[in-house]
């Protein structure tokens, strides 16, 4: 038999939480019902609503609104730490509106491209005859670093960007070809053989050939006024301008009409799919984000690749971060409840408990991350053994149940470690997948609950679209996203999917999941956010420790 | 032939109470009064007149239509009824129904009705009278415990949350309160409105009486699947895997 491992790494947050003295086994408790004043964050809201009434003009915060006067706080108010991280924060710390490295981390993701040079570069060599060396990308990738940020080529007499407003804007290139690479001045290298583990470095570096791309961030504060969208435009302007300036082009001559689609258009990545009308969202909007390339986008995969488990909860935490606090509670629904579910996933070490748990017990059996055989049975196995082993733990420690006190966050936990386990065991996204419907299932059968309504369709439903491969439903789960047909409701599953599609590829120790460009592209040391861990720079953005990118203080008085 | 459904697999006292919750075969532990439930469920005065949403349906001029022939309507839908609610949470410490267990409930015993169920309750709407019926026989009988269980509308917080120390199940509006004489009393109704006079619901169940007649598995109780290292899966848990086997390979349909 399988070697258990109970690690119990989530006994340290829960000491944290309700202090070290309470009785871990203890089922009953004295509420004391101090209401908000309890909370220091829900202190420093009610003073500062105060300071802003007469100003305001209107009533505003108050919690003694809320059920003919008794305010949340009933129960005992505790913190939350954030999963393999000393950082304890209060939960109002996790919203994102509070919590400027969440926000900053779908910055980074919004005002980014991709887009590649070898066609413009075609396009200058055969149609208008110039010549393109490493000394003329140099003089380019300069004149760009100069004018993607909002600032003049070209034009005589424009208005320019305040550089103090936009200097998190950057382009840098990245090709498999080192020659090249060599050629290229350091600064404007994303530099695939210092940053990646030299494995994975040789599997982009294959992957990407000898083609050649451009990683565009532009400024946070456009993106942040316009949209997703923008980032293509914004960054189609400024690139034809460069090339203009770069190579001594006639600005009306035909010929530039094919260089410009050929240098905006045709090899443009955007980091998500537009939506259909009926979302009516643009492109670079977390809806049409696909789970693998949210895999892709967080770089724990290079960082610490022994760690599969560390891998698969960062995309968690990523995903649920994005796909739940943002997309779902924000851009389709509102409110405040999308925040708590999606915490879960990514605070008090319980998720990563549960994972490894589940992991190593598949390492003892089958000798190793994606040694199991991709299976049905190895699936059932699996996914049995984790969701009966956290299931166990909520059971055995009520401070655990009380702190996922849905169904919902407790659904999405057991059945992500259920599908992180398989998926890393088997190196299969869909036995993942498998894995994780086999998990509500049982999880319903044993409690007689589960999560909110949408749980009926999406998980009870679910396993048919596992090995289906009809269209619209049969994407592999790494090219399914957050619209795909039945995912598009449910908070606690998304950031979830997207690890799963992370576990399976971090369990056969892949360079990449989807995309070797999007890996390669968030590996840019210049980014605001650290995609390498997400859950510290969570962290510091609840401890106030987060600067993040697109600040109007510079031209605003001072307050 | 007669049929006689079987509902649930399963020997344990788990399996045992699951199909008695299915079949209605309930044991009646109480007989709260009609007029306290009306009162705790909030939506009518005890004697009110049923306020309507149509006239009563013999004075409407049905259709000509063949479901309407075969199906009688319920005594709410009758008389023209409004739909109503009452919902129910449920601790996990061994409250004797969970939240599909009531659905179940009353998916197979209660005519027109529409059970919703979530994880920290469970709502069933119908015609305000059949609800009310529908009610009482939920609160009189071993479905309910009057501190694992209780009515609540709104801010239903405390199914998984430890129990007070005397054994109450957490309720941030305190609906219900345990008196000195050991029972416990209604004193606000489902949505937290105080009530004019408080309810004597009775006594609660015993810990021993709890665990007996429990729906939910626990660890601590009838685990579904042994112990972490001592794994012994419920005939339940048999039954989940052949079905999420068949409904994973019926989605792989290669015709």
């Amino acid at each position: 038999m399988a070697k258990m491992h109970t690690k119990k790494l989530f006994i340290k947050a829960l000491n944290k939480k309700f202090g070290k003295d309470f009785d871990l086994a203890g089922t009953r408790t004295e509420y004391k019902r101090l209401g908000p004043e309890q909370s220091a964050r829900k202190r420093e809201y009610m003073e500062t609503a105060n300071r802003l009434a007469g100003k305001r003009g209107i009533s505003f915060y108050n919690p003694y609104v809320h059920c003919g006067g008794i305010p949340l706080g009933q129960r005992q108010l505790v913190p939350y730490k954030l999963s393999g991280t000393e950082y304890v924060v209060e939960g109002d710390d996790l919203h994102f509106v509070n919590n400027p490295a969440m926000q900053q981390m779908w910055d980074d993701i919004r005002r980014t491209v991709i887009v590649g040079l070898d066609m413009a570069h075609e396009v200058l060599e055969k149609r208008l005859g110039k010549e393109v060396t490493p000394e003329t990308i140099n003089n380019y990738l300069e004149i760009l670093n100069h004018a993607m940020p909002g600032a003049a080529v070209v034009q005589e007499h424009m208005c320019e960007t305040n550089p103090g407003l936009v200097d998190d804007c950057n382009v840098r290139i990245f090709t498999g070809d080192d020659a090249l690479a060599d050629e290229i001045d350091d600064q404007y290298v994303i530099d695939i053989n210092r940053l990646f583990p030299a494995d994975q470095a040789e599997q982009l570096k294959a992957s990407i050939g000898k083609t050649t791309w451009q990683a565009i961030h532009i400024p946070t504060i456009v993106s942040r006024t316009c949209d997703g969208g923008t980032a293509s435009r914004w960054s189609a302007m400024q690139l034809c301008m460069t090339f203009i300036d770069a190579y001594n082009m006639c600005a009306g001559e035909a010929a530039v009409a094919d260089l410009a689609y050929a240098a905006k258009h045709a090899a443009l990545l955007q980091m998500a799919d537009m939506l259909p009308a009926r979302r009516a969202r643009g492109p670079n909007s977390p809806g049409g984000l696909s789970f693998g390339f949210m895999a892709d986008m967080v770089q724990t995969s290079r960082t610490k690749p022994q760690d599969p488990v560390a891998v698969s909860l960062n995309v968690v935490a990523a995903g649920s971060m994005l796909y739940d606090q943002i997309w779902l509670g924000s851009y389709m629904s509102g409110g405040v409840g999308f925040t708590q579910y999606a915490t879960a996933a990514y605070t008090n070490d319980v998720l990563d408990d549960f994972s490894y748990y589940g992991v190593d017990y598949a390492v003892d059996k089958y000798g190793g991350f994606a040694k199991a055989p991709q299976t049905i049975e190895v699936a059932k196995e699996i996914a049995t053994e984790a969701t009966l082993y956290g299931m166990e733990q909520y059971e055995t420690f009520p401070t655990l149940l009380e702190d996922h006190f849905g169904g919902s966050q407790r659904a999405s936990v057991l059945a992500a470690c259920s599908g992180i386990s398989a998926a890393i065991a088997t190196g299969n996204s869909q036995i993942g997948l498998a894995g994780w419907y086999l998990s509500m299932l049982l999880h319903k059968e044993g409690w007689g609950r589960l999560g909110f309504f949408g749980y009926d369709l999406q998980d009870q439903c679910g396993p048919t679209n596992v090995f289906s491969y009809q269209s619209d439903e049969g994407s592999p789960l790494e090219l399914r996203g957050a619209n795909y047909p039945n995912y598009a409701m449910n908070v606690g599953h998304q950031g979830e999917y997207a690890g799963i599609s992370s576990a399976a590829h971090a369990g056969r120790m892949d360079a990449f999941a989807t995309n070797p460009l999007i890996k390669v592209c968030f590996a840019n040391p210049a980014l605001v956010f650290d995609f390498a861990d997400i859950r510290l720079c969570f962290g510091k953005g609840g401890a106030r420790e987060f600067r993040a990118a697109g600040d109007r203080a510079l031209v605003m008085p001072a307050v | 032939m007669a049929y006689t459904p079987q509902y649930y697999p399963g020997s344990t006292s788990v399996g045992i109470n699951r199909r008695k919750h299915m079949s209605g075969n309930l044991e009646k532990l109480r007989d709260i009064p009609e007029a306290d439930i009306v009162l705790t469920m909030g939506h009518r005065k005890p004697g009110q007149d049923y306020p309507s949403t149509h006239p009563p349906l013999k004075e409407m001029g049905e259709p000509d239509c063949p479901v309407r022939q075969v199906v009688e309507p319920t005594p709410g839908a009758a008389a023209g009824d409004r739909v109503r609610y009452s919902q129910f949470a449920d601790s996990y410490y061994f409250s004797p129904s969970i939240p599909y267990w009531r659905s179940y409930w009353g998916s197979i015993n209660c005519r027109g009705c529409d059970p919703g169920t979530l994880s920290g309750r469970q709502i069933i709407e119908a015609r305000e009278r059949d609800i009310e019926s529908y009610t009482k026989k939920q609160v009189d009988s071993e479905m309910n415990d009057v501190a694992l269980s209780s009515m609540r509308g709104c801010t239903v917080h405390g199914h998984s949350l430890r129990l007070e120390e005397n054994g109450m199940m957490f309720d941030m509006l305190a609906r219900t309160e345990m008196g000195k004489d050991g029972n416990v009393y209604q004193v606000k109704d489902q949505v937290g409105i105080p009530l004019d006079k408080k309810l004597n619901l009775g006594k609660p169940m015993s810990e021993a009486e709890a665990k007996k007649r429990t729906t939910i598995f626990r660890v601590d109780g009838v685990p579904i699947g042994g112990k972490t290292g001592a794994r012994k899966y419920d005939e339940a848990v048999e039954a989940l895997h052949h079905m999420w086997e068949l409904r994973s390979k019926w989605g792989y349909r290669p015709e």
